[in-house]
Formats: C-alpha cells, structure tokens, sequence
C-alpha cells in the first residue's frame, strides 16, 4: 500500500515538475521564435516613407499666404474583399458606385480597375487629392450602419498646398503641384527648404521600441518681405489701370530702398495659385510668369536717370551745365531727335531731364565716353542678374563697345533707353543707389526663414556702390525739382517726391513700332528720407501715348496708398515732429 | 567494549531520515525552484506586457500628433482663408468702412510709440510646433530577463570588489 502510494506521489510531482518547467521554457521560445517575432513584430522592420509637411510662407505681418489643407487618398484594400464570388462582386459593385456618387468617377472603371487587378495586388487607388467635402461624403457612407458595405475602402489623410488669399502676390509665391515640386517664384526657388526631406526609414514594428520611431521635420517657414496690404493695393490699381489705359499688361514693384525688401510686387496676368492646372491657359505661349523678372524691354527715358548720374558722377556735367537744344545730334553718324522732334534752346541739366530730351542726354553720354559710360552702366547692375531671390530672372541685354552687333549710336540711344533691354527689377535695384546715398541693395523677398523654431532674418545687403552719395541727393534733387516744375501728375501734396517718366518706342524686326509704346514711370520719396521706391510699368497703353499721362497718375495712387499704409506722416508733419516717419502714429482709418 | 559490525550497522539504520522523508525534501525543494522560476516569469510577462502597451500608447500618441499637427495646418489655412483680404475687405465694406485717404489722417506724436514692425514668429512657431520629445522609458520596460539578471548581478558587485 505504501509503495503504491509513493508512486502516485512521484509520477503526479513529475508531471507536475514537467508542466511548471514547460511555462518559462515557452515563455523564453516564445520570446525567440521568428515566427511569432514576424507576428507580433518583435525584431520586424517596416519600410516606411515620411513626407513633410510643406513649409508654410508668411507676409511681413504674419499673414499666411501659403498654407496646407487636409485631402484624402481613397483607395480599396483588396485583402478585405470577400473571398466568396458573390459577396465580393457585391461589394465591388457598391465600391463603384459610391465612388460614382462621392467622387463622380465612372463606376464601370472603378469595377474594372478592382476585378481586373492583378495577382498579388493588395490595394487600388481610386482617387487622390480628394477635398475634404467629397471624402467626407464617402466616409459617411461607409459609416452608415444601414448602407452598402464598403469596408473594403481606406482613407488615407494628407496635406496639399493651397492659396488662401487666391490670386494675390500670385506672380511672387508660385505655385506647387501634387508631386510637391514647387515651379516659378518662392515654391520653386525655394523648392528644397519648403518641402523638406521626404525620410524612408525602417520603422520597428515592435511597440516596445516606439523610443526609435523617427521624427521627420517639416519643411521651413518663410516670411516675406511682402506687406499683403501693399500687395493687394497695386494689383487692385493695377488692374484698374489696365481697364483706364487699355494696356495689354502691367507691372508694379515697390521697394524699401534701404533694405532693398520687395514690399510689393504684381504683374499681369496673374493666376488663382489653387487652379494652378491653368496655368498653360492663362500665361500661354511665351506669357512671362512675372514680367516683373522676366520680361526685359526698352525701359525708354527712366534710364536717362542713371545716365545723368553717371555724368554728374564722374564730372562731366553738373546741374547747371547749360546745353543748347537744337533738335538733333549725330551720334556715330546717326541723327538723333528729341520726343517731339523739336528743339528745346538753352537748357540746364535740371530742364534736360524735366522735358526729357533725348539730344541732350546723348550728348552727356557722348562727353562721358564710351568706356566711362558703360562702365557706369555695368555698376548700375545693367545686363546682369539682380540675384533675387524668386524662380525664372532674367538678365537683359547691355550691348558694350566690341560686341558684334554694338554700333557707335549705341552710345547715344543707350543714353535715354534705347537699344537696351533690362527688366524692371533691374530698374528698380539700379535706381536704389540713387535713392539710398549712392548704395545699391540687394534686392529680395524672403524677409526671415524659420529654423528649429527661431526666426533667422535676412540681412540686407548692398551690392555696389555706383555712384558716390553726394550725386545720389544731387540727382534726387534735380529729380524732385524736374517733377515740380512739370506740375507732374505724379506728385502727391505734402510729399516731396523725385522721378521720372519713361515713354518708350518698342522695336520691332522692322525698326520701332509708330503705333504702341512701353510707359513707365520711377520714383521714391520722401526725398529727405526714402522709404518707397516704385516703379510703373504699362505695356502698349491705347488711350495715350505720353507716360506722363498714363503712367504718372498710377504711380500717385501707390504712393497715396503707401503713405497711409506705411504710416508716412506728411513731410511738413513730420519735420516739424524732427522725429523719424515711422514713430509718428498714424491715427486714421 | 566490543563493538561488532552488526551492532554499528543497526545503530546507522536507526539515524538515518526515512526514505519517503528524504525524497519530500527533494520534492519540496524542486517546487520551491519551480516557484521561484514561474515568479521570474510572470514578472517577467507582467513587465513585457506593461511595456508593449506603453510602446503601443506612444505608437498611437505619435499618430495623434501627426493628426493634430495635420489639423492644425488645415484650420489654419482655412482661418487665413476666412480672414484673406479679400473676405475681410467685403466685410468692411458690409459694416460701411471704406480705405482711409492721405488727407483723412491726422498724426499726433505718441510718446513711447512702437512703430509697427515685422512679425516675429519665434514664439508662435516655437508653442505650435512642439518638438515631440523622445519618450522616457525606463530600462525595466525595454530590457530581457538576461539583460534584468545581468544587470541585478551587476548591481551588486560592489565596483573592485567580490560579492
């Protein structure tokens, strides 16, 4: 009896030793086995690709200007269709036609692209970039307890660029497409910054090691130097002055010309940057994206600033150098004629500018020289890249002595615009140095850029020094004195203001158009203490053909904008303060 | 005295522990062990347990902050959208504003006055782009049982020293 008992004993302890040893040894092969590893992730790796966050961009208020909204990726898991013949065709049926109703897609095609997918094949896209209103349509169908079974269907969501402000300062921002690629203007210039790195990394799937789940930083933010107000200020008078003017296209900068800050920038056409698909329809052919940097052309008699400068610069003239007008100059054996094709008698260099006569300035680019005055042209930046910083810039033309097609006249035509082709951001950065003590700035429209969450702000940065400081307040003085003694439709009262109109012929393969003229005016103000420098350029204009008419009023209506928007006290005002402009407060509105 | 091997043999036999004593002892011993050994485990399994839900809650809080971060951008978006100047130019229009011009403006000398310049964004961007820290996990939650027993052998070896 009592070794029957002891058997008993010893065989339950042995199963039982066996049992209670078996647990920690299944835990620990358990813990090691690939197969459950592969299952529960443990030691598994995922290939997983991040995108970024686009970089938003910002005006110099703090205005979002480009931002990102929430799209959907909709798309079948095939893996979730039934197995069984018809529970699957059913469910493909009610795929293609809540996706015919939610998306408007042909449901023969969706039924096709699901039924005709290949082996192996484990999700189908249906449709991307899918707006937030369609995608809820169809996600609220899934959810429905009593609808069609669409279970099979996933939403992926994503962020893509868009516009809020629309068309405005749509020639500066680009725009970007759904691969990212950011084309023209900041997106594309600063396509890299903005998109950030897209990072394909091996993710653990184990939960235990979330500790190594990257993170991904988004794409920089940019701030512009752009004020939206000013922005939509000029684009507002700009197209209105098209309407007046009947010009086929315009264009208007407005600069710091201290800093060299683009503070507002339009040309036409303009695009709505959310319908960028448009963009062949509205800027067809050969259309610039922004005239502002891309189109060079015949500025015409706002040159005639820099040559004058240029002269006063290096001695050749001075103000009262007193010139005799008789109507016409030969220059290399070329007859040159005034605007008018009269003669304007005795005039100082002041009334050479006033009346904008073209023998005049001939025969000051003429007393220069050609080395002198060419070299004068290239530290004005004329031929060259302005450097800013927006997609698509070009360089112009500035024919120099030795080139092929440069002609002794050349030096005369040069002289008021003719015969060299420059943007008007060219313009607008040479005639910087007249407005800023003879200093030439760089001229941009990224104001600050965002890194790890500070806010790293551009420098501004002078890039030559043309002309010494004293010719600079000599030409802004003669300039300010020409507009006033032409009672110039660009004047604005209480604001003293140096410029120049430009009327230009365009040339044509058979010489200089009779019929249509580029108009342009330039000009900055305060002249005691610049703070805008803007530039009006209007395309074949058809109700006149004097820029003094066409083009000088436009420019009054920025600087009348300008002064209210920027807070510039009237001079007497602010002279009397003895203070800068921008501490006295603007108590209007 | 005359002690024979007889009597030395029955004296032995009378100390010695009972046969069935002896093998309770080794039995006792061996549960003991396995006691021991399935307390390991099933702290072992409550600690590996605790971590992976804790891997999975980060797992699902780094995905809700993707989210956010997606929906911030979009309502942002959508704000700038209802605020662009466009909107709020009709809405001004609609309350009977209209753009003020250079004569409508009177300026006074504001002592002390700020003039209005560009943004700062270093504060905005540092709340609304919060950094997502790296999660502190304590070692118990990530490492093996031989990683534990390495580190409790470890721990109490006095550093230079012998146990």
């Amino acid at each position: 009896m009592r070794m029957l008992t002891y058997w008993r004993l010893l065989t339950i302890t042995i199963i039982m030793a066996l049992a209670g040893a078996a647990i920690p040894v299944q835990i620990v092969r358990i813990q090691n086995s690939p197969e459950v590893a592969g299952v529960t992730g443990q030691g598994a790796y995922i290939w997983r690709t991040f995108y970024p966050a686009r970089g938003e961009i910002y005006d110099r208020r703090g205005s979002l200007l480009a931002g990102n909204k929430t799209v959907y990726e909709v798309g079948v898991d095939l893996n979730a269709i039934p197995s069984s013949k018809t529970q699957a065709l059913s469910m493909m049926e009610n795929i293609a036609l809540a996706a015919q109703s939610s998306l408007g897609m042909d449901p023969a095609k969706v039924l096709e692209k699901m039924s005709g997918a290949a082996a192996g094949t484990q999700y189908i896209l249906l449709q991307d970039f899918v707006p937030l209103d369609k995608a809820d349509k169809f996600i609220n169908a899934q959810a429905d307890p009593k609808g069609p079974d669409l279970s099979a269907v996933q939403f992926t969501a994503h962020l893509m660029r868009s516009y809020p402000e629309n068309e405005l300062a749509s020639t500066i921002l680009g725009y970007v497409t759904e691969d990212n690629h950011g084309y023209m203007g900041v997106e594309e210039k600063y396509d890299n910054i903005l998109a950030g790195i897209p990072v394909t990394v091996l993710v653990p799937a184990d939960p235990r090691r979330a500790i190594e789940f990257p993170h991904i930083p988004p794409g920089q933010t940019l701030i512009l130097t752009i004020d939206r107000e000013i922005q939509a200020s000029i684009e507002n008078i700009l197209d209105n002055a098209l309407v007046s003017t009947g010009a086929i296209s315009g264009t208007i900068i407005v600069m710091d010309p201290k800093t060299g800050e683009i503070l507002g920038l339009s040309s036409t056409p303009r695009m709505n940057l959310n319908e960028y698909t448009r963009v062949t329809e509205i800027f067809p052919g050969e259309t610039p994206f922004n005239r502002a940097i891309s189109q060079a052309y015949e500025p015409g008699s706002v040159a005639k600033i820099l040559t004058m400068s240029s002269a006063l610069d290096n001695g050749t003239v001075t103000p009262g150098t007193v010139f005799l007008d008789t109507g016409t100059i030969i220059v290399g054996g070329v007859a040159i004629h005034d605007w008018d094709g009269g003669a304007w008698g005795y005039q100082d260099m002041t009334g050479c500018l006033a009346h904008s006569l073209n023998v005049c300035l001939a025969w000051v680019s003429t007393q220069m020289g050609s080395d002198s005055f060419y070299a004068y042209m290239q530290r004005f930046g004329l031929g060259h890249l302005t450097g800013i910083d927006l997609a698509g810039e070009t360089a112009g033309r500035l024919k120099l002595p030795g080139d092929t097609d440069w002609y002794p006249v050349d030096l005369g035509t040069n002289a008021f615009g003719q015969g060299v082709a420059i943007t008007p951001l060219q313009m607008v950065t040479a005639a910087s140095a007249l407005a800023n003590n003879g200093q030439m700035v760089y001229p941009h429209v990224v104001y600050a850029q965002m890194r790890d969450g500070h806010q790293v702000n551009m420098s501004p940065q002078v890039v030559g020094t043309p002309i010494r400081a004293e010719t600079a307040h000599t030409i802004t003085a003669m300039l300010h004195n020409a507009l006033e003694s032409e009672s110039s439709g660009a004047l604005l009262p209480g604001y003293a203001i140096a410029g120049k109109t430009g009327t230009a012929q365009i040339p044509t393969p058979y010489g200089y158009d009779e019929n249509d003229i580029n108009a342009s005016f330039i000009g900055w103000g305060p002249v005691d203490d610049p703070r805008f420098l803007v530039y009006v350029w209007l395309e074949k204009p058809q109700t006149n053909k004097a820029a003094s008419v066409v083009a000088a009023p436009i420019f009054k209506q920025v600087i009348e904008k300008l002064v209210v928007l920027m807070g510039i006290p009237p001079d007497a005002v602010r002279q009397s303060t003895a203070i800068p402009p921008a501490q006295v407060q603007n108590t209007g509105q | 005295m005359d002690i024979s091997m007889e009597n030395v043999s029955q004296i032995v036999q009378k100390v010695r522990q009972a046969h069935w004593r002896v093998q309770r002892q080794w039995i006792g011993l061996f549960l003991l062990g396995l006691v021991a050994v399935s307390m390991v485990a099933g702290i072992y399994l409550n600690i590996t347990v605790r971590a992976t839900l804790a891997g999975r809650e980060i797992q699902l809080l780094q995905s809700k902050f993707l989210d956010d971060q997606r929906t911030n951008s979009d309502l942002e978006t959508q704000l700038a959208g209802l605020t662009s100047v466009e909107s709020m130019q009709k809405r001004a229009d609609a309350m009977g504003f209209q753009p003020a011009n250079p004569e409508d403006i009177t300026y006074v000398v504001v002592p002390g006055y700020t003039p209005r310049v560009a943004v700062d964004m270093s504060q905005a961007e540092a709340t609304s782009q919060v950094q997502p820290q790296k999660p502190v996990i304590l070692p118990d939650y990530t490492e093996s049982l031989f990683d534990w027993i390495t580190r409790a052998l470890a721990s109490s070896v006095p550093a230079g020293g012998q146990p």
